[in-house]
């Protein structure tokens, strides 16, 4: 049931037709976003199918995905890495090319790539095979190959898995987030378009099922995006424009945006959407005094008054996917992998203020456009951005707005992937992998600049008792003291523990000390204690 | 009662001295690490007096009726019946006799009213002091204190809480909760078997090769890493790291505090703030007594009983009380009228009126401030907001409620958004 272009439809074509007549007559004429107040004649009346079942709503979705404008322009229109890097140039000026980092090699490319599409390090033998391939298109080849891996659709579901329950304060009996996990993996790796995943857990309506204990029907893993908002109406709004649009609307559940155009009403016209019944927004003042507020999208899009909360569902993603005034849709998912990847957004991902926060805007919103062109295809981001110039240079610490872009910013590894850095050298340990998991969580909505480290990290893999005992035993361990050569000691741990080999300078160095030490063994323990706990162990370079 | 061990290593509350001697050892033999060489120890300032405060927080939200506002005789009373205390005047319900004994050093509230029935939210409003609805993530009040009070340069951290607590928010990493899971022992990961000299020479290749990440690129990560890395060796080193341990507890006071998670929870938190720990909390589960109120109450409310009467006699004998504020609440009460749930009614969520208990730093002890109606569905006299109490909070900790926080996108935000102390709170 997967939203294919030109898909044919089990409806009559009379009894959508209606429907998608309302979706598209009530799209705006102007991007105002202020709340327009426009007396609208008597709807008629509605004949809609029965869309009590996910699968009557993606059928009733993917008919109006067909008859999306942007089909007929997308077959024109490409979008090459090159464009990309052409449009930034331009937009970042001639002087950026003075501080335009260098382009990364192989090793730390390679390292990069592994961390960002699979969550983990190259293998020794993988990195040494990279380095030696003649291939002049390996990079692409191997951005190719890592995106139909198990592990990238893996890593990402955990992504936005964390994304959608970060913040969630939802009854955990009612959730349950690895469902929403295994359900995201399996989209990722067949290739799902972004608006297909969005639509289901936007169109979701769990019901709960009171002859089981403790079932809201969130064994279904597209369920858990509306009961991670414990169905409520207000945090399905502010969730839904936070997390598929990128903008920040839930200051204004209470009052106005106090920098945007975003008015009190439209928080509560967006919330109504989702409600089952009749919407009754609170007084700012006085919360006992109510009005009722009919439901309406961010753009003015109005569903048709005898519309079902079912049916309200479905359009609502329809307004949010394929209304193509809402770039927003688009624009937040491209925004999201880029801060991923290059370590900085365009704007931070979920709390986008006035439009003049969106740096480089044009470019951003360009490649936004592509990905409506290519079917909102996910793979299709990474192999735009991960092919350019701009994710392949050197990493650095920008300071400024006017640097952005010019390097990549070196990123702190999430929870999942310190756990598989330690896991590939100590094999798993279900106790130390919850420590990591718990120790070194992270808000997967802030930005990297944001994020902090904290003493637990530290004291954890400094001392953990298990930690040392387990890569004292390690294979690793064992390898390496039965290297004779020093120099190839040093390799072999750098390309183990940091998936890279070492500099000369850190060859004469880890040398040095292993003819220092007395006892040769515990130098090598203290060897790989030191790159566990090394910045760049837990960073991506 | 035996001289406790911060006497004998001869330390001042702020551990400065253990500072100096930590200096002393530092010094010998470690000039090739320039990790530890990076050490700033800045004399420790004596901030605000010295003040300290202690959340015990029941989670789940216990019954106002069975706690300090027992309704006997009434429809809505059931089962509880209430006991006379220390303070004339003042009757609390029966589960509470240790309690009632140390009356004269609290101040009970009942008439607090909030405004969120649903745990998270409850929670998050009475730790942070605003309603969870903006963007940003207000700071556990515990992280504020932490950032005012607390010793920047501390050998430990300045928030500690024993079980999982909300988040410093916006305030950041330097004032987080460091959190403990099992109280009278050392925290996790602190104790490490290497001899000095061998840790030294690791550390001092780690200085080297994070030196060559910075240079890479990374300068901006190493930095705040190896400040991380600082803290958590000074932590490592430090004396006051025996504040967490009972080795040298004696049994009778292990005992005295009762044998709960809780109740040496609460021994932890009052050594802590004797060696200058600025918050604590503590955390009691299982107050969420929808069915099986009364019983419930007779299984949980004994260690909480005994932990907090002496955690204030144990305080107050130490002539600590005067400077630290101890607290002890839920997130919010619970209905009046006893519910029909099977197989054993108990009592579901409840805003309009609850109650807690405040003592300590400068509050008037033996006194209730407000009163609701007969059958506890009203407030009928003196009703305190949240904001009061978080004003009364900061009075107590002497942190100037009006200050304004700044989230991370610039937003002043104010502490306390408005309000005025409880009044007659203070002596």
């Amino acid at each position: 049931m997967m939203l294919k272009r030109g898909q044919s439809s089990s409806f009559r074509p009379c009894q959508w037709i209606v429907f998608i007549t309302l979706i598209c007559l009530f799209l705006p004429t102007t991007l105002a976003a202020a709340p327009r107040k426009n007396a609208k004649k008597k709807a008629p009346p509605l004949n809609l199918p029965p869309l009590k079942t996910q699968e009557q709503k993606m059928q009733l979705l993917g008919y109006i995905r067909s008859t999306m404008p942007t089909r007929r322009i997308a077959r024109s229109i490409s979008f090459s890495s090159a464009d990309l890097d052409q449009a930034l140039e331009q937009e970042l000026g001639p002087t950026s090319q003075a501080v335009f980092a260098k382009t990364i090699d192989d090793e730390t490319f390679i390292r990069r790539v592994y961390l960002d599409l699979t969550g983990t390090l190259p293998t020794p033998e993988k990195i040494e095979s990279f380095l030696s391939s003649q291939n002049r298109n390996k990079r692409a080849a191997l951005i190719d190959e890592l995106l139909e891996t198990n592990e990238y659709a893996r890593k990402w579901s955990k992504y936005w898995t964390s994304v959608i329950f970060y913040d969630s304060v939802a009854n955990k009996n009612r959730v349950n987030p690895q469902a929403l996990e295994d359900w995201l993996a399996e989209q990722f790796h067949k290739g799902a378009p972004w608006d297909y995943i969005t639509v289901m857990l936007i169109s979701a309506t769990p019901q709960r099922n009171k002859a089981v204990r403790n079932d809201y029907g969130q064994k279904y893993g597209p369920n858990n995006f509306v009961l991670a908002c414990e169905n409520k109406s207000t945090e399905l709004a502010s969730q839904t424009a936070r997390i598929f649009m990128g903008i920040s609307i839930k200051c204004a559940e209470c009052h106005d945006h106090p920098f945007d155009n975003w008015k009190r009403e439209q928080f509560h016209e967006l919330a109504a959407f989702f409600h089952p019944y009749t919407y009754k927004m609170p007084d700012a003042d006085d919360p006992t005094v109510k009005t009722v507020v009919k439901p309406r999208f961010l753009l003015g899009e109005k569903p048709h008054e005898k519309m079902k909360s079912d049916a309200r569902r479905v359009s609502i993603a329809a307004y949010l996917a394929y209304n193509p005034k809402n770039y927003w849709f688009a624009r937040a998912y491209v925004n999201r992998i880029w801060s991923e990847l290059i370590g900085d957004g365009f704007y931070d991902v979920d709390s986008l203020g006035p439009d003049s926060d969106v740096i480089h805007k044009p470019v951003v919103n360009r490649i936004a456009a592509n990905f409506r062109y290519k079917n909102f295809d996910p793979k299709w981001v990474f192999r735009l951005i991960m092919n350019s110039n701009i994710y392949q240079r050197e990493m650095r610490t920008m300071s400024s707005t006017s640097e952005l872009f010019t390097a990549v910013r070196p990123s702190r590894l999430r929870p999942d992937v310190v756990a598989a850095s330690v896991e590939k050298l100590t094999g798993h340990d279900k106790k130390l992998h919850q420590e990591i998991m718990q120790v070194f969580d992270i808000n997967p909505s802030l930005p990297q600049g944001a994020l902090e480290g904290s003493i637990q990290q530290a004291l954890l893999l400094m001392n953990n008792t298990t930690l040392q005992s387990k890569l004292s035993q390690s294979e690793l361990k064992q390898k390496l003291i039965k290297i004779n050569s020093n120099e190839e000691l040093v390799q072999t741990l750098y390309l183990n523990v940091l998936a890279r080999h070492a500099t000369e300078q850190e060859v004469q160095r880890n040398i040095e000390y292993l003819n220092e030490s007395a006892n040769r063994e515990e130098a090598i323990d203290d060897l790989i204690w030191v790159l566990v706990n090394s910045t760049e162990f837990r960073t991506k370079r | 009662m035996h001289a406790d061990a911060i006497l004998h290593l001869n330390l001042n509350r702020r551990g400065g001295v253990s500072r100096r001697s930590f200096l002393q050892s530092a010094s010998l033999g470690i000039t090739g690490s320039a990790l530890l060489n990076q050490f700033r120890l800045n004399a420790a300032e004596l901030k605000k007096e010295g003040r300290s405060c202690i959340l015990v927080w029941l989670a789940g939200a216990p019954s106002q009726m069975e706690t300090w506002d027992p309704k006997p005789g009434t429809p809505n009373g059931g089962e509880t019946k209430k006991i006379t205390t220390q303070s004339p005047g003042i009757e609390i319900a029966h589960y509470w006799p240790k309690i009632a004994s140390v009356m004269n050093d609290i101040a009970v509230i009942r008439s607090i009213t909030g405004k969120e029935a649903a745990h998270e939210r409850g929670t998050y409003h009475l730790h942070t002091g605003h309603r969870m609805l903006g963007i940003e993530k207000f700071p556990h009040f515990g992280s504020v204190v932490a950032k005012e009070i607390g010793d920047p340069q501390s050998d430990i951290p300045n928030f500690v809480s024993i079980g999982q607590t909300l988040s410093s928010g916006f305030l950041g990493v330097q004032v987080a909760p460091f959190i403990i899971d099992r109280p009278g022992q050392l925290p996790d990961n602190v104790f490490n078997n290497t001899p000095t000299s061998r840790q030294q020479r690791r550390l001092a290749l780690l200085s080297q090769q994070e030196s060559d990440f910075a240079d890479a690129g990374a300068a901006a990560l190493v930095k705040e890493q190896s400040k991380l890395y600082q803290k958590a060796n000074l932590m490592m080193l430090s004396p006051r790291l025996k504040a967490f341990q009972f080795d040298n507890e004696p049994t009778t006071m292990k005992e005295a505090y009762g044998k709960s998670q809780l109740g040496q929870g609460l021994l932890v938190a009052r050594r802590l703030v004797e060696v200058g720990v600025p918050f604590v909390e503590v955390r009691s589960g299982g107050w969420d007594m929808h069915s099986n109120v009364f019983k419930g109450m007779e299984r949980r409310a004994p260690d909480v009983d005994q932990g907090l009467s002496q955690l204030l006699i144990d305080l107050k004998q130490r002539g600590l009380l005067d400077k630290t504020l101890v607290l002890c609440m839920g997130e919010f009460g619970r209905t009046p009228k006893i519910n029909a749930r099977p197989p054993v009614p108990g009592r579901d969520h409840w805003v309009k009126n609850f109650n807690l208990l405040m003592a300590g730093a400068g509050i008037k002890g033996g006194q209730v401030i407000g009163k609701t109606d007969e059958n506890g569905q009203e407030i009928v006299d003196s009703p305190v907001e949240v904001d009061d109490l978080f004003r009364s909070m900061c009075h107590a900790m002497k942190i100037n409620a009006d200050m304004e926080l700044h989230t991370p996108i610039g937003r002043p935000v104010k502490l306390v958004e408005s309000g005025t102390v409880i009044k007659g709170l203070f002596g």
